[in-house]
Formats: C-alpha cells, sequence, structure tokens
C-alpha cells in the first residue's frame, strides 16, 4: 500500500501583500478587495533569490530519512502545473537529482493535471513501487514553481499563486500515512485554450470537486463523517466554505489557514497543509484524512485522495 | 440553512427592504441594465449574473450598507432570485 514515509516543505519567509501586487498583476482597486474579503487571500510567498532548481533542493535536502538512502530511490517523479518552465534544454530536476545523489533513479515530470499533478505523482509513484521488484524501493516525489509570468501568477477572479515546494518520500510499505483511495475526474471539456466558457467551468467546479470527493471516501470505505480533516488546494476560502454547504462538512475540519499566508503555491498546497496539520497536533494516529486538489488550463482535474495517518 | 421563504417572517423587514433598493442599483450598474431589477427576478438565469460578478454584488452590498454578510453559511445554489438573497442577507449578516 502506498505510503508517505517523509515530507518536507520549503515556503519562503518573504510575503507580499495582495495590494502591492495590484500593479504588477493588473488588478483593479475591487479585485483586490474581493480578494481579500471573499477569498480570504492576504499575502503570497515569494522567493526571488532562489531559482526553481533552488526551491527543489531545498524541499528534498529537507528530508532526512533520505540521507544515506538514495540508492534505494528507484523514481522521481515531478508534479508541476506549468508545462514549460526554462529553456531547452536546462533541467532543473535532472541537476537537482544528481546533486542529491540520484542520478541513477528514473525521474521524470507530470504536469498533465496542473494543479492536481503533485497528486497523480504520489499516486503514479505508488503504482511504480508496487510494480518494482527491489526490496525497499522508494520513490520520491517534488513538487514546486516559480510563479514567473502573470498568467503563472493570477487566475483572474479566483486565487493567486506563490512561490514554494515541497519533497516527499514514498513507499509501497512504509507506516506513517497509508493511502487508502484516489479519485480523480478529468474533464477535458474545460480548456481555457479551446476558448471554453469560464462560466460554465465555474458553475460545475463545486459539484465534480464533490464528487470526486465522495467517490475517494467511498472507495476507502468510508463516509464524510470518518474524515478527520480535509487538506485542501488552496484556491481560495469561499470556493471552500461552498463546497462544505454541498458536502454538508464542516468547514471548520477544512484547513484554510495557510491560504491568507501563503496564496496558492500550485501542487505543493497539499504538502505544506500536511505539514502545518501535524505541526499543530491536527492529526492522531489512526485518524483519516483527504486531500484534494483541482487542475485547470488545458482541460480540467479534479482530484482527492484519502490517507490513514 | 433555513429555506429564504420561511425566513421571511423573521428578518428585519427595514434592512431587507434597503437590501432590495441597493441591490437593485448595484446589479442594473453591474449589468448594465436600464430596466428596474425586481425581487422575483432570477439572478442567473434572467439577469445573466455570473459568479464572479455575485461577489462583487456582496461586496457592493456590504460597504454600501455598513453590513457583514455570513457567507460562510450562504449556499448560492439555494438564493435563486434577487428577493431570496436579499432575505438571506437581512437574516444572517451583522453591522460592520
Amino acid at each position: 500500500m502506498t505510503a508517505l514515509d517523509a515530507v518536507s516543505v520549503y515556503t519562503p519567509a518573504f510575503r507580499v501583500p495582495i495590494e502591492n501586487l495590484a500593479d504588477p498583476l493588473g488588478l483593479t482597486d475591487m479585485q483586490v478587495r474581493l480578494f481579500r474579503r471573499f477569498h480570504g487571500l492576504g499575502e503570497i510567498r515569494f522567493d526571488p533569490d532562489r531559482s526553481l532548481a533552488d526551491l527543489l533542493r531545498t524541499a528534498a535536502t529537507g528530508i532526512d530519512e533520505l540521507r544515506g538512502r538514495e540508492h534505494r530511490v528507484r523514481y522521481v517523479v515531478y508534479g508541476r502545473a506549468m508545462p514549460v518552465v526554462v529553456p531547452y534544454p536546462r533541467n532543473p530536476l535532472h541537476e537537482v537529482c544528481g546533486e542529491l545523489g540520484l542520478g541513477h533513479a528514473l525521474t521524470f515530470t507530470v504536469t498533465q493535471q496542473s494543479c492536481a499533478s503533485g497528486l497523480l505523482a504520489v499516486q503514479l509513484a505508488g503504482r511504480l513501487l508496487a510494480g518494482d521488484p527491489a526490496d525497499g524501493a522508494l520513490a520520491l516525489v517534488l513538487t514546486g514553481e516559480k510563479a514567473f509570468t502573470r498568467d503563472a501568477r493570477l487566475l483572474p477572479g479566483t486565487s493567486i499563486f506563490g512561490e514554494g515546494s515541497a519533497a516527499c518520500l514514498v513507499s509501497a510499505t512504509g507506516k506513517r500515512d497509508r493511502l487508502l483511495s484516489y479519485a480523480c475526474d478529468q474533464r477535458g471539456e474545460f480548456d481555457a485554450e479551446l476558448g471554453e466558457p469560464n462560466e460554465r467551468f465555474q458553475r460545475e467546479y463545486r459539484p465534480a470537486l464533490a464528487e470526486v470527493i465522495r467517490r475517494a471516501v467511498a472507495d476507502a470505505g468510508l463516509t464524510l463523517d470518518d474524515i478527520r480533516l480535509v487538506l485542501p488546494h488552496n484556491v481560495n476560502i469561499v470556493t471552500w466554505q461552498r463546497l462544505c454547504l454541498l458536502l454538508d462538512f464542516p468547514v471548520e475540519r477544512v484547513m484554510l489557514s495557510n491560504v491568507p499566508i501563503n496564496g496558492h503555491l500550485f501542487c505543493a498546497d497539499a504538502f505544506a497543509n500536511y505539514q502545518t496539520a501535524r505541526e499543530r497536533g491536527l492529526l492522531c494516529e489512526g485518524d483519516r484524512y483527504l486531500v484534494a486538489a483541482v487542475g485547470a488550463g488545458a482541460g480540467a482535474t479534479f482530484a482527492a485522495m484519502v490517507f490513514q495517518h | 440553512m433555513t429555506a429564504p421563504d420561511a425566513e421571511l417572517d423573521t428578518v428585519d423587514a427595514e434592512l431587507r427592504q434597503r437590501v432590495v433598493d441597493v441591490m437593485s442599483t448595484v446589479l442594473q450598474r453591474l449589468l448594465e441594465r436600464e430596466a428596474p431589477v425586481t425581487e422575483d427576478m432570477h439572478l442567473a438565469d434572467e439577469l445573466g449574473l455570473s459568479s464572479s460578478l455575485g461577489l462583487e454584488l456582496l461586496l457592493e452590498l456590504e460597504e454600501g450598507l455598513g453590513i457583514q454578510i455570513d457567507v460562510e453559511t450562504m449556499n448560492p445554489d439555494e438564493l435563486q432570485t434577487v428577493g431570496e438573497l436579499a432575505t438571506f442577507i437581512a437574516g444572517h449578516s451583522r453591522p460592520w
């Protein structure tokens, strides 16, 4: 059974109030006030001094359990929202893997599910390990991005992206956080590049996410009452408030406290929220929790995972 | 959440009327609409109010009326007309 053996998160200390982003992002005063009042955004994290490779390296070196076990890492899977992030032939992932002593591992990137690609990476890592004959084989999942263009920094009327990264050591037999189920719904009709009306996507967003959440919970043999905590994607607060009404799930059990201080950290939200939950003692041994993400852009992906801590 | 119709008898009627008045004015401006907006009008299907413009409407109501709306308990799927939204706001808001 796929398990998360260790998680490391890097969130830059440098934070910018959203009011200071109005000019660079071309936001009106009304748009900024809406983001603060209803979307719950306050400050966005950036790290102007660190490159993408630096972000990935910082997260990966934070996993103490990796040291001395590098030879057991068979796969490195990088879940990322943006398809292209550096000019060819540079490859920050290969660069970092070489530095970490992971040059031998099968290394690749998944971007097809945009901000849900982090969960896809965990799922793929688990499936690869399940089919790997090597004893004690491990996989390293990486997430992290630079918010380097206006398109990469702003989801109009919805969210503002920040910078951060996470690394996650995955095993097939670990005891810490075991994956009980994974549900995913890929909706190609919501392809922004094909001009699909945004309003229909907005209208179907919550029902579609609610459906995969219910499916993930049912596939785990549970009901929503069994879910101790939801670790959301940090798209915004009002979406989760309304989703909770739809699910009849208490919003107090959704960990939204990172939304005002992080912004939406692409695929790293899930891991950053996991770390915060651990630090605050919100997860006890045996607790079942749900992680949810939505990827939008070249089609939309709604995804949810249930774990047992 | 209590159904809007059931709440009609319990909300502050004067506040509700002020919400309707401000909402009508704001909606006309946001939707660039010359014809008057009435309580029975369907926000999405009839007036074409998008979810993002819906949030802008709520913010303008909060700022115009000096209230804070309890959005946490607000299910937009159950508040389909101008009158239903006004009833909800009158029953689920407090002075700012």
